[in-house]
């Protein structure tokens, strides 16, 4: 099946062969087609680099396959995948920060990283505006990052997420202010 | 006071995802995920087995030695018996030897 075909399956059928034993692999390669692509960067934009990207991505996706009979068609597909996506990012993270650390101390070390993993050719205000995200609260960073770059309803997130509508948009007011103020004062 | 409009930037990313990435992932995950299929199948068929080898290990229990297994003559053919010699003289040495040992616990 080609990648124009692989969008336009349902996410009802995918879920459905992801049920099906003897469909499994078709269903991870359409997941992989429709939907690899958005979870590789929603989850690059949380860990940074593109080594640690690829391991959770492969761990959302083994996931995905061990936690099936989980899913409920009463969320939508996407953010079922999302939310496993957030998880192993966030699990990522938390590894990396150790017992006496929480994941929002790690905000230095990630804004490091996005100069060394941006390509050279790259815009600086992109540049700036990720060491802004990468210094923003994990929780902050989730919202922003689903709102701004993926286009997600307040409801979606909230699938994703689990706090309340009234939280998620107070985080996204935080994190806009805080993403201005940061590009404000590094910009030339 | 400066304001910065954030809604005017370019979506795009300042990385690059290297080419061909997500087929090889797709591919690797399939690979793997075939893995761990095997192996919860294999699991399966030994836990299967486990469970007879388990349910054959009970049955031998009752049937051998202390069930029917041990040759000890019934009731009825020892009451037909002239005497506890005679039952005695049908008796393996085997099962002469666990009578014994049974004799001495009961203290006959």
């Amino acid at each position: 099946m080609n990648s124009q075909g692989s969008l336009s399956v349902s996410d009802e059928s995918i879920a459905r062969l992801l049920c099906d034993d003897s469909h499994v692999d078709e269903a991870i390669r359409l997941i992989m087609k429709k939907y690899g692509e958005q979870l590789y960067w929603h989850i690059r934009r949380m860990v940074v680099a593109h080594d640690d990207a690829e391991d959770c991505l492969q761990e959302t996706m083994i996931n995905v396959y061990k936690y099936r009979s989980t899913y409920s068609n009463e969320y939508p597909l996407s953010s079922w995948l999302y939310k496993i996506a957030t998880n192993e990012s966030l699990k990522l993270l938390k590894s990396r920060s150790g017992f006496t650390m929480s994941v929002d101390d790690l905000g230095d070390s990630l804004k490091d990283s996005v100069r060394e993993e941006a390509s050279p050719d790259a815009d600086e205000t992109l540049i700036l505006l990720q060491e802004a995200i990468a210094l923003l609260p994990a929780k902050q960073k989730m919202v922003f990052n689903l709102r701004y770059y993926d286009d997600k309803s307040y409801e979606e997130i909230h699938q994703i997420v689990g706090d309340s509508v009234n939280t998620l948009k107070t985080n996204y007011h935080y994190a806009v202010q805080k993403i201005k103020d940061y590009i404000l004062e590094h910009q030339l | 006071m400066k304001d910065f409009d954030l809604e005017s930037l370019s979506r795009e990313m300042p990385y690059k995802m290297p080419e061909h990435f997500l087929d090889d992932m797709t591919e690797r995950v399939v690979s793997q995920i075939g893995k761990q299929r095997k192996q919860h199948k294999e699991r399966r068929i030994f836990a299967l087995f486990a469970g007879a080898a388990s349910v054959a290990a009970v049955a031998l229990l009752f049937l051998h030695p202390f069930g029917n297994g041990l040759n000890i003559p019934d009731y009825d053919s020892i009451s037909q018996c002239a005497s506890v010699d005679e039952v005695l003289q049908t008796m393996s040495a085997d099962d002469l030897g666990v009578y014994s040992m049974m004799s001495n616990y009961y203290g006959n």
